[in-house]
């Protein structure tokens, strides 16, 4: 127990006399948990975002689109247009579906007295709003009146709120789509940024009458937005749209269909598979992190190794014992790992908050990023601060004296 | 004089240094008996082996054939936490290399035998520290850090260190080999006096003026004894700084 408590002090002592030495080792060990932790939970946030954002959707969603075929990176139209006929007939004669909208997207210059900016403008119906789960924060959607009457009323996104009203309330205000002027009767509730995909709230909706009637000039749609009449129902649903759809365009039995139906399980596997891409890329990049760290770390310990194993030597040779050299290199190890592991993790966790603060991008700091980091941390210094002293313990005194 | 205590005794002591193919035979059937109280001095040419039996005496490294028994112990069929403990409790070695630890200060360094010992019988490790490090004429030097040092001072920290624990038997390769006449008498004084202190003392010299302060002179060539002889006529501080006077002008 004396003993102990000496080889304590011989310890520290050795870690305070080798500053610059035991200072790099930390900082190694820093790195590599620091980054760890912010990679793995950069993953993690994204690919939790990413789900929001789909779940978000609701779940019972049907997107039912022109067939597209992509022919060395361009798509090619290859079915019919989705006509306002299929969309009554959907509408009308569906059991499995709750709500459908047509939707029509177009570009467009979205101009007030403050400025003008490209945006996306939807033309869809009033349900739009609840098949897509978009509540509005001020103001309210348009009726069905207003679709039937194609009416220049809109709704608009933060963005738009932001950079085209100087963040003031837009209700009531003016905004003009190219030359056609609309009245802002709603401010759509804040969707934020998708992982790496583009402003959620960067857009004009409108109803699809207007937009077909003065900005679009067609009648026909791209999309169809709908919602079975719950989750366990989007099956029939899909079914049921397609028997729809193919009777509607007076399809022959052999021919394939012309228009293509993704739901929201079908969503959510393609974002599994993208996350999935993302968390095994950050995960190499955490990879390689370690290894740097690691090597920047045997580095140190080789090129001290000479001048470590001759203290050895010294220590054996004036009475020490092999286990006073081991538990001394022992708590030097796990001394300099500790403490280079809790700054790491606080590394890790400050540079996800400093990520936050500057990109908006939420990082949850994950914690079985922490117990890798962490876990590490221990392996590197037990490897290389531990095994080294123990193969040196072993030596005839004289050998580790000697040793070069 | 047979009735004294033999504190060291080996027998036909071997060292062989197996490099890949080549063989070096650096001691060969070493006869040795040092008694209780004696103070010898092991001269040779360079590479005779000297350094390798005190190695061997001190426990730091192993013959390859014969006995060794220190204080009437085999010690040959030690463990090695035995020897650790023998290191420490029985012997102070002074290395031709010094192997002090750097960055680290004289008081430290001389401390550290004293962090190893089991026993229990130091109650105040540093007030032990400085004194030893008085007695080599370092009292002011003492938070001197080891590279803050010149040879001789870092010699006599050497010395220092292997005085600390009290051992009844030094042993010392070259303990003056880094230092100016002056300093080397001081030290070999110094020998005499904790030999008549009653410590049992081998050095290693190259110098016949200080192999001179010695009971008995044995000299290695091959990793053979050679001679071994009984000083007649033993110098003292007096003498031999009379002499260096008288060399000098
Ligand atoms: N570790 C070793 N490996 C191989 N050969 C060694 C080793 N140590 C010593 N020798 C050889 O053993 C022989 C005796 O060496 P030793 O160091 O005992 O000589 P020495 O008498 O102390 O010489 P010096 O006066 O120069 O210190 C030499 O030939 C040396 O090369
Ligand atoms: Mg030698």
């Amino acid at each position: 127990m004396r003993q102990l408590l000496k080889t304590f002090k011989v310890a520290f002592q050795a870690i305070n006399k080798n500053r610059t030495r035991s200072l790099l080792t930390m900082l190694g060990i820093i790195i590599g948990v620091g980054a760890v932790i912010m990679t793995i939970s950069a993953g993690e946030g994204a690919t939790q975002q990413v789900q929001d954002q789909i779940s978000g959707l609701g779940t019972n969603l049907l997107i039912i689109q022109v067939k597209e075929e992509r022919r060395g990176g361009i798509s090619v139209r290859k079915g019919k247009e989705l006509t306002k006929k299929d969309y009554e007939i959907l509408r009308d004669n569906s059991v499995w579906l709750e709500k459908v909208s047509p939707m029509i997207v177009s570009g467009g210059n979205a101009i007030t007295s403050q400025g003008n900016k490209t945006t996306i403008i939807y033309g869809v119906s009033e349900d739009y709003f609840s098949i897509m789960s978009r509540d509005v924060d001020l103001g309210e959607a348009f009726s069905e009146l207003d679709v039937q009457l194609a009416k220049q009323v809109c709704l608009v996104g933060k963005t738009i709120k932001d950079e085209l009203f100087g963040g003031e309330s837009p209700v009531g205000r003016t905004l003009r789509i190219d030359k056609v002027p609309f009245t802002v009767v709603g401010l759509l509730e804040e969707q934020g940024q998708v992982g790496m995909g583009g402003d959620q709230d960067d857009l004009v909706v409108a109803p699809y009458t207007t937009v077909q009637n003065r900005l679009a000039g067609s009648t026909n749609f791209n999309v169809f937005m709908a919602s079975a009449v719950t989750e366990d129902k989007i099956d029939d649903a899909e079914v049921e749209v397609t028997d729809l759809l193919r009777e509607s365009h007076k399809m022959l039995s052999n021919q394939e269909d012309d228009f293509e139906i993704t739901t929201q399980v079908e969503l959510n596997e393609i974002t599994g598979e993208i996350t999935g891409i993302l968390t095994i890329l950050l995960g190499a990049v955490a990879s390689i992190s370690l290894l740097v760290g690691g090597i920047g770390i045997m580095n140190i310990m080789l090129v001290s190794v000479t001048e470590r194993t001759r203290e050895i030597g010294t220590r054996l040779a004036l009475g020490a014992r092999e286990s006073d050299i081991l538990t001394q290199f022992l708590i030097e190890a796990i001394t300099l790992s500790a403490a280079g592991g809790i700054l790491g993790i606080a590394f890790g966790i400050i540079g996800n908050q400093i990520i936050y603060k500057a990109t908006d991008f939420y990082i949850p700091t994950a914690g079985y990023a922490i117990a890798i980091g962490f876990g590490f941390a221990a392996l590197i210094g037990v490897a290389f601060g531990y095994f080294p002293a123990r193969k040196a313990a072993r030596l005839n005194p004289i050998d580790a004296l000697r040793y070069e | 004089m047979s009735d004294k205590k033999k504190v060291i005794e080996t027998k036909k002591i071997g060292r062989i240094f197996k490099n890949g193919e080549i063989e070096v035979h650096a001691l060969t059937g070493v006869d040795l008996v040092i008694e209780e109280g004696e103070f010898v001095a092991i001269m040779g040419s360079s590479g005779s082996g000297k350094s390798t039996l005190l190695n061997i005496l001190g426990c730091l490294d192993k013959p390859t054939s014969g006995e060794y028994y220190l204080d009437g112990v085999h010690v040959n069929s030690l463990d090695k936490n035995q020897l650790a403990d023998i290191r420490n409790q029985k012997i102070g070695f002074i290395f031709q290399s010094y192997n002090l630890l750097s960055r680290t200060s004289a008081l430290e360094n001389v401390e550290l035998p004293l962090v190893y010992d089991r026993t229990g019988r130091f109650s105040n490790p540093k007030e032990m520290a400085k004194k030893a490090l008085e007695q080599v004429g370092l009292g002011h030097r003492i938070d001197h850090k080891t590279n803050e040092l010149s040879g001789g001072q870092q010699q006599r920290v050497a010395i220092a260190r292997a005085l600390v624990n009290d051992p009844a038997l030094i042993l010392a390769d070259e303990a003056t080999g880094n230092l100016d006449s002056k300093t080397s008498i001081d030290i070999a004084d110094l020998f005499v006096r904790l030999n008549n202190a009653g410590k049992t003392i081998l050095m290693i010299t190259h110098e016949p003026e200080i192999a001179q302060f010695a009971k008995r002179i044995v000299t290695f060539r091959d990793g053979r004894v050679l001679t071994d002889e009984i000083i007649e006529n033993r110098s003292t501080k007096e003498s031999a700084l009379r002499d260096l006077e008288a060399t000098a002008q």
